[in-house]
């Protein structure tokens, strides 16, 4: 925290353009909210999946062109109860003018059109904790970096360094109801700068077509099994994604090219390397009277192995009811080949300006693959959600 | 400002000449378009939507507009509640029939922008109110076919009133008539009918002033008047020809927000 308030001082003393809003002004901002989540099992021994209280806070300070962002939480976690006390999601310092927005620090960071797919979004890590059955924005792990983006009318220029290695959160304790069992992790890379991430990405706006082009040197964050133990490994990425409206509706297309990454295997003596192509195919169609309906189907290739081929589609329905009062929405993600599927059904009603009641039901169903040892997982939630 | 004042001056004394000729609807209706506003604007926008039992919400709005020529781009962003504070659209408007406009929506909790369908919405109804985009901004003259059917004092100002029929058949309403003010060119109040061609919707705006030379409306309400449901938009801190640069209209301010 003293580092971001250090970072902040000091992009203070770059100097700024003379036309600015309020540059004389320090400006404070506070939002955040407070939510209540709790899950019940649908399936025996019909026990608690989840039961988690929160306070989110989120900081902001600014003079002119500067200015820091601190986003935290305090938790109280009745199943997962390491889970509990404070923690620390975004602090970070920027410096933002007509053209440059320099971000340094604790920060999240999205890349790509694929929506709760990841393609070229690699840079951020999942935490898998509770696996897939949080809000989406929940599940992304800040990374320790430098972001900065130069931007003109109509492109922008990006460029990430992260030298301290952020990994995805799994579920091995077997007292997680969302476990996955006990799999040893091997030793994360070493703090040093041969290990530190780096890449960046061109984006073009324009009035008919977005589209960018993507590279990331980075680790497989995800770790791979081999010999029984999690393995992190080097990989390249080179990416490009784009969306098209098209009347009512809006087609967005990533390809990924991960090259040399490393594979599981049962029985190995080295971790397997080998070039992985992902595609992702996606559509959004704005029915019209607060309907929304999105699919996406993403393939995955891998240029090893015996299984070379997986797809995982995805499904949205939306609809507003009671001018925005009421919001009823159903996500999916359908494991294409194995004939999988979890989907997260969900009542929104806002009882007030600031309150929230959400209703809703968490369906696993599948006897292999990557939802098959979550298929006992259905489950009934309920959350209060208070915004400030 | 001195040529914005001439311009308003000569746009007035032209509706003055206008009642001796022959004008038609689309000549009031190009009026209206046509009315000085700044090339560039902001305000602060409270939406408060009230229900048929008198229960209310709030929503509050700061945006910002810039004319490039015809075309005009706007920046906005949610400030009130919290569960939407900080969400942002920017909206590149052609002016070109047929040209789609260019939209992007920014979800903070989601750290995403996501580029969305530029033709769909505008007759959607604007976050749960009772306005559509389409009433948020502005439609193209020729995107109804007008007819100025007399000319009459409403609430104590003397008015054309131009009936408007929708070329695109799919709109939410069959027709609307509105009451435009002469001497500001501003509606004083809008009825829409919808595809039975019952009275749907009451637009009536208040508390109209001259700020910077420029003729503003402050509060506008519009009440759907078969399901009693009604909003009301109050304007604040209006401000006409700021010195804005027009990189604020773009992806990276949208995502870097207020």
């Amino acid at each position: 925290m003293r580092s971001v308030i250090v970072l902040a001082l000091l992009l203070c003393t770059i100097p700024r353009p003379v036309v600015a809003q309020d540059e004389d002004a320090v400006r404070f901002g506070i939002k955040g909210f407070v939510d209540t989540y709790h899950a019940l099992r649908t399936e025996r021994p019909n026990d608690w999946m989840s039961s988690r209280t929160r306070v989110r806070g989120e900081f902001s300070v600014e003079k002119g062109h500067c200015g820091a962002f601190v986003s935290a939480n305090l938790a109280y976690n009745a199943i997962l109860k390491e889970r509990s006390g404070f923690q620390l999601r975004e602090a970070y310092a920027y410096y933002s003018n007509n053209h440059w927005d320099v971000r340094a620090g604790r920060q999240i960071i999205t890349w790509g059109v694929a929506d709760a797919l990841r393609l070229t979004d690699i840079i951020s890590p999942m935490d898998y904790t509770e696996f897939l059955a949080q809000d989406y924005d929940d599940i992304r792990i800040p990374v320790n970096g430098l972001r900065l983006r130069y931007s003109r009318e109509k492109w922008s220029l990006e460029a990430v360094a992260i030298p301290v290695n952020s990994f995805y959160d799994l579920p091995t304790d077997s007292k997680n109801p969302w476990s996955i069992g006990s799999v040893s992790i091997g030793a994360e890379p070493a703090f040093k700068i041969c290990n530190m991430e780096y890449g960046g990405r061109l984006s073009f706006f324009l009035s008919g077509i977005d589209f960018s082009f993507s590279a990331l040197h980075t680790w497989n964050k995800q770790p791979v099994i081999c010999n029984g133990v999690g393995e992190y490994r080097r990989m390249t990425m080179l990416g490009a994604d784009m969306s098209v409206p098209i009347g009512k509706f809006v087609v967005r297309g990533e390809v990924a090219e991960s090259l040399d990454e490393a594979q599981s295997a049962s029985v190995c003596q080295e971790v397997p390397r080998s070039a992985s192509t992902n595609a992702l195919l996606g559509i959004d169609w704005y029915v019209g009277n607060d309907w929304t309906l999105s699919a996406q189907y993403m393939h995955k290739y891998v240029a090893w192995g015996e299984h070379r081929n997986s797809g995982l589609a995805t499904l949205r329905i939306a609809k507003d009811l009671l001018h925005n009062t009421l919001s009823l929405q159903t996500f999916a993600y359908i494991d294409v080949t194995n004939g999988g599927l979890f989907n997260r059904f969900s009542i929104d009603y806002a009882l007030n300006d600031q309150l929230h009641a959400i209703v809703g039901h968490d369906l696993f169903h599948a006897d292999a693959g990557m939802f098959s040892v979550y298929k006992k997982n259905s489950e009934l939630f309920l959350k209060f959600k208070y915004s400030f | 400002m001195i040529k914005k004042m001439f311009v308003l001056a000569a746009c007035l004394m032209a509706v003055g000449q206008m009642g001796a000729q022959q004008l038609t609807g689309r000549d009031v209706i190009q009026k209206v378009k046509d009315r000085p506003d700044g090339d560039t604007r902001y305000g602060e926008l409270e939406l408060t939507l009230i229900k048929k039992n008198g229960n209310t919400r709030q929503r509050k709005v700061t945006s910002w507009a810039m004319d490039e020529g015809k075309d005009t781009k706007k920046m906005m962003f949610f400030t009130y509640p919290g569960d939407v504070k900080g969400t942002g659209f920017l909206t590149w408007d052609y002016d070109q029939i047929g040209k789609e406009d260019a939209k992007w929506l920014y979800m903070p909790a989601m750290k995403k922008t996501r580029r969305i369908s530029g033709s769909s919405s505008k007759t959607d109804y604007f976050m749960g109110t009772d306005f559509t985009y389409d009433d948020m901004g502005q439609r193209h003259v020729d995107e109804d076919t007008h007819k100025l059917l007399r000319e009459e004092t409403k609430n104590g100002h003397k008015c054309w009133v131009v009936e408007s029929v929708p070329v695109d058949k799919h709109e939410i309403y069959s027709r609307k008539v509105s009451w435009i003010r002469q001497d500001c060119l501003i509606a004083d109040h809008v009825e829409y009918y919808d595809k039975l061609d019952k009275l749907h919707r009451v637009l009536s705006t208040h508390d109209i002033k001259n700020i910077q030379g420029f003729w503003t409306i402050l509060k506008m309400e519009m009440k759907n008047v078969q399901t009693e449901h009604c909003t009301v938009i109050e304007v604040k801190n209006t401000q006409y020809d700021l010195k804005i640069d027009k990189t604020l209209f773009t992806v990276a301010k949208l995502e870097k927000g207020l």
